[in-house]
């Protein structure tokens, strides 16, 4: 057993280790490269590695090293552990001498990491204190939170041809190469807002206003989902940020900002307006519409739902998901078609929005006829003791199979 | 139970005498159990080492209960649109998985083993307040049933163990779910604290002569630590969950926003209590596999002050990384910076431990035993979560893997990788010594394998999962998002759950071990894996006085000093066997050795608590009800005699004994 060098203070630990690494070098190089393509092949969409516009960028340049660093911490360690369970196993080797370290190296050990977090802790700092930058803001939107939807809130904002205030949900549209600051805020629970490809995520906190900034570079639709458990539909809040060429969010803009056109008379999609003034009006509100004798609905979901808040659904078809983007307005087909296309035609078929033969059929009538049953929502009235009557969520309402034929077609003008 | 009549070496004295065995009895009514037989023997008792094993009993008992939980989780999630559980159910089944596992598996468990050994190690007859040690058992026990009464009363808690405000308030989660878990975690809290001043004040008063603090086992040193870490943060999360049950039992507004409330103080309640947790779960892993390499390395543990200190300097640092935990909810960057640095900080200490287990390893002579490779296992996995935790201290980065299955793999490294493996490296290092059979090693290795296949099969693919971007507490996940390609959401949460299902039958093989080696399992010899420490210089299982004479202690490693000692060439030799030492001990055997008395009121006073819980959440009657029986229990307790006599016992012993009785407790 004399072969076997045994050396309890480890202090030629570094030198067998170099040797041992470079042996299996090929193999680390081997395995993570075809982990790191397993994992990267797959395009999802809230890959949280692949960055889609500076502030991600930022994070990912921070992260990329340090999750490297920590790989080959970890192989060291691994190494160092297999290699001593190959060699000193017990052979019959005489009970080693009972040393009690090598303060020395030990400190040695200590600082060597200490130094590199030193390092990856400047680096940190400087990240952090960068992405908090707010001067440089070009849009401002406002983001609201509540069970299980995003609302959008655009202020005025004359460079970009927003003359009033425009209010949505589902989808955030913004014009690439812009510097969005998002405000965001709760009417209820705590959220957080997450496009992994633009930014890291940030908690809508009730009763206070938290910023997060995002950008992106090239037109296109990216996913989100909010990370902050909020309840019972938690999984189904999600998001999507559309990016969308200067001159065609003008024309986002300029659709958004069009007055309301009644359906004409004697079509179903007036009759589905009745219906929708009858049925939905208590809470959603559509900019512009007037009952028979001329005034103005106004929605009172104060009144009715917890929050206090419902999806506005002026230009419902302009966007592509319904129900805190749980649902797609779009067809498969047509999702795919939209989702896939190239930087330079996406612009034109977002902005086509959703017509007849697009319209996902199933699940926006599933939705009209049952909505609790498609959503977990608190809608059902005896569990709204709590709330005092009031709903978190959209209720059955019980409409008829003719009255929601006509909503669809109604809904369908909303453009 | 109270005397120990010691072995034949004292002169048996005369018995003029024979009083009748009746308890003696203060004020005329109150008496203490002198039965030691069936039940009674584990209700009323005392014993620090009955108790460690009904710790131990409860928390297994709670780790299949969160087991079983989990793997309705990870079937659930196997598909896209799982169907198995609906949204509700499911978020309670991830806030129970949690709370079981975190309050009731690895809290306990690890409380055994400290209740178990401590005394053992220290070379102590039992604790420093016995009635107190059984009270804590006690209200753990009746606080994990309460929490777990909630699923047949209308659901069970389902705002996540986390349990932010103000989802969590009475609007937001109407069932009486959150009221359970919030006064069933009050009153494991109450067992909790009063464990930890039990233990302090053991370890700081009890050690055996010559122990000093540098001369102590690293397992005890290290839940020293922890019980400092409970002592401090238990009271914050009594505080937070008081404010809680206020908020949903009595209309307080303390973190209702509508009143100016702010719901970020819920998280720094939560955090400043739930870091410092963290550390109370791994710590006493980190012992037992501190003992459990240099024994079966041969060679002590490489730089034992190192790991003391860096033991004692995460409970320090542990304090200062709470917010690492609210990256995302806007603190501002000074705050994130900072709490970023002091998190990366952390890591400094945590990987001297790895170090020094690693040089431990270095130049041993190795023993693959059951309890090893589970203790090496550790060292691996433990790695891995600790790298990940080191990428998350990184804020900017933290941002993004935050709340996704990321945090779920890291964490699950932390404790499955962790602290689960090191208390089964515990069970089977210690279980000879527990029960005097040996666990079967042949059966302990497949048990071994099944679990860490398992657990990086289950967890290994939710790193995967994260930076792909699925999201935590999600009771379903869609094709939507899922990416395209086969490795994409599809593949890996069906690889976590055929993994969750071989941890399975690892657990289950453990079962089955236990099982087998109740029934034929060998007989343990006295010391079967060449220890070093004091627990083992006694029978196994331990006499009920642990030691015939307390031990006086020259060296860190005392037992194996006084088997081996090194020859004129440097080398190691055997001296003496360890039933050398132990007759040894036998032969100076203290002549009477006064054990502490049962008690009827620890259990009485602990029954109250859920009662007055109860009263809390249905009707304050019931909660007066409650208080009565614990106020009843506090003069039972208050008023007992202090112990019963020697009379009372069968055989009764020898009339005055108050020259060499050595009082416990």
């Amino acid at each position: 057993m004399n072969h076997i060098k045994i050396t309890s203070d480890g202090t030629t630990l570094v030198n067998r280790l170099g040797r041992v690494m470079r042996r299996l070098k090929p193999f680390i190089l081997g395995t993570s490269g075809t982990l790191f393509l397993a994992s990267c092949a797959t395009n999802a969409p809230q890959d949280t590695w692949k960055p889609k516009g500076p502030n991600a960028q930022k994070i990912d340049s921070l992260q990329k090293p340090v999750f490297a660093v920590a790989g080959i911490v970890g192989l060291i360690v691994a190494t160092a552990v297999t290699y001593s369970v190959i060699k000193f196993r017990d052979r019959g080797q005489p009970i080693p001498k009972q040393s009690h370290g090598n303060p020395a190296l030990e400190i040695t050990l200590t600082i060597i990491p200490a130094l590199i977090l030193a390092i990856v802790g400047v680096f940190t700092f400087r990240t952090v204190f960068d992405l908090n930058k707010t001067s440089d803001t070009q849009m401002i939107i406002n983001v609201t939170g509540q069970q299980w939807w995003w609302e959008y809130d655009y202020p005025a904002n004359n460079e970009y041809g927003i003359t009033q205030p425009i209010i949505t949900s589902g989808q955030l549209v913004i014009p690439v190469g812009t510097k969005v600051m998002l405000r965001e805020t709760s009417r209820d629970v705590i959220h957080s807002y997450w496009i992994p490809a633009l930014n890291g995520k940030r908690d809508a906190v009730p009763g206070r206003i938290t910023i997060n900034r995002i950008e992106a570079d090239k037109p296109g639709i990216y996913a989100g989902q909010c990370t902050e458990f909020c309840g019972l539909s938690h999984a189904n809040m999600r998001m999507e940020a559309v990016a969308l060429s200067k001159e065609d969010f003008a024309k986002w803009v300029a659709n958004q900002l069009k007055p309301y056109s009644a359906p004409a008379e004697g079509t179903l999609a007036k009759e589905g307006e009745t219906v929708f003034l009858n049925q939905c009006t208590r809470c959603h509100q559509v900019n512009g519409l007037t009952r028979a004798d001329g005034t103005p609905v106004i929605a009172a979901p104060d009144e009715n739902v917890w929050s206090g808040a419902v999806p506005n659904l002026s230009h419902l078809m302009s966007r592509n998901t319904f129900a805190g983007a749980m649902f797609n307005l779009l067809t498969p087909e047509c999702r795919t078609d939209v989702w896939k296309s190239e930087s330079a035609s996406f612009g034109a078929k977002y902005l086509a929005g959703v017509s007849e033969p697009c319209l996902n059929q199933t699940d926006l009538r599933g939705w009209l006829r049952n909505a609790p049953a498609m959503k977990p929502m608190y809608a059902n009235p005896t569990q709204l003791a709590a709330t005092n009557g009031k709903y978190r969520g959209m209720p059955n309402l019980g409409l008829s199979e003719a009255d929601i034929e006509k909503l669809v077609a109604y809904l369908l003008t909303l453009k | 139970m109270a005397i120990i009549e010691r072995p034949v070496s004292v002169e048996p004295q005369s018995i003029a005498v024979v009083a009748p065995a009746t308890p003696s009895s203060a004020m005329g009514a109150l008496k203490r159990p002198v039965v030691t037989k069936g039940w009674r023997e584990w209700v009323f008792t005392v014993d620090h080492k009955k108790l460690g094993i009904m710790y131990m009993v409860t928390a297994m008992f709670f780790f299949l209960v969160g087991g079983l939980e989990a793997v309705l989780i990870r079937l659930q999630l196997a598909l896209p649109n799982g169907k198995i559980l609906n949204a509700d159910l499911y978020n309670q089944m991830f806030t129970m998985h949690a709370t079981t596992m975190v309050f009731l598996f690895v809290m306990p468990m690890a409380a055994g083993f400290a209740n178990y050994f401590i005394p053992l190690q220290i070379g102590a007859r039992d604790v420093a307040f016995p009635r107190i040690n059984a009270f804590g058992f006690w209200a753990l026990l009746f606080g994990g049933l309460f929490i777990n009464l909630s699923w047949f009363l209308g659901g069970a808690a389902d705002g996540g163990w986390f349990m932010y405000a103000p989802n969590s308030g009475p609007i937001f989660s109407p069932s009486h779910g959150v009221d359970f878990w919030a006064l069933g975690l009050q009153i494991a809290g109450i067992a909790s604290l009063t464990g930890a001043i039990n233990l302090i004040v053991t370890v700081l008063n009890m050690r055996a002569p010559g122990m000093k603090l540098m001369r102590m086992p690293i397992f005890t040193w290290m839940i020293l630590v922890v019980q400092f870490l409970l002592a401090f943060a238990v009271p914050v999360i009594t505080v937070a969950l008081f404010l809680l049950s206020f908020q949903r039992n009595f209309g307080a507004t303390f973190f209702d926003v509508s009143a100016g409330a702010d719901p970020l103080l819920w998280q720094h309640l939560f955090w400043i209590f739930g870091h410092p947790e963290v550390y109370i779960l791994i710590l006493p892993s980190f012992g037992i596999i501190s003992e459990v390499l240099p024994v079966f390395s041969r060679k002590p543990l490489f730089g034992y002050p190192f790991v003391v200190f860096s033991g004692a300097a995460i409970g320090f640092v542990g304090w200062g990384v709470w917010a690492h935990h609210m990256f995302a909810s806007g603190l501002g960057p000074v705050s994130v910076a900072v709490f970023s640095i002091s998190t990366m900080a952390i890591a400094v200490p945590t990987g001297v431990k790895i170090v020094n287990w690693t040089l431990t390893l270095w130049g041993g002579k190795l023993w693959f035993t059951t309890a090893m490779k589970f203790a090496i296992g550790l060292i691996v996995l433990f790695t891995v979560g600790g790298l990940s935790g080191v990428t998350h201290s990184v804020a900017p980065s933290d941002t993004q893997q935050t709340d996704t299955y990321y945090i779920v793999a890291h964490f699950h490294y932390v404790l499955f990788g962790g602290a689960v493996l090191g208390l089964f490296s515990g069970f089977y290092y210690w279980w000879p010594k527990m029960f005097g059979k040996m666990l079967n090693e042949k059966l302990g290795t497949w048990n071994f394998w099944f679990m860490v296949i398992g657990m990086n099969l289950t967890f290994g693919p939710m790193h995967i999962l994260g930076l792909q971007g699925q999201p935590r507490r999600m009771y379903q996940w869609t094709e939507n998002r899922a990416g395209e390609g086969f490795f994409n959401f599809g593949f890996w949460n069906l690889v976590a759950t055929i993994g969750s299902l071989v941890l399975v039958v690892g657990v289950f093989l453990f079962l089955v071990n236990i099982f087998i080696t109740a029934r034929s399992g060998k007989v343990a010899p006295l010391d079967p894996w060449g220890a070093r420490s004091l627990e083992w210089m006694t029978s196994n299982p331990p006499k009920e006085h642990n030691f015939d004479s307390i031990p006086t202690v020259h060296h860190l490693d005392e037992f194996f000093h006084r088997k081996y000692a090194e020859d004129s060439n440097g080398q190691m030799q055997q001296i003496a066997t360890a039933e050398e030492v132990l007759k040894q001990l036998e032969d100076n055997a203290d002549a009477h050795i006064h054990m502490p008395s049962p008690s009827y009121w620890p259990i009485v006073i602990a029954f109250g608590l859920p009662v007055t819980a109860l009263g809390v959440i249905y009707s304050i009657p019931v909660a007066i009800f409650g208080g009565l029986i614990i106020l009843m229990g506090a003069f039972g307790w208050a008023l007992e005699p202090s112990t019963a006599p020697d009379t009372d016992f069968d055989p009764p012993s020898a009339g005055d004994t108050s020259k060499d009785v050595v009082h416990v407790g």
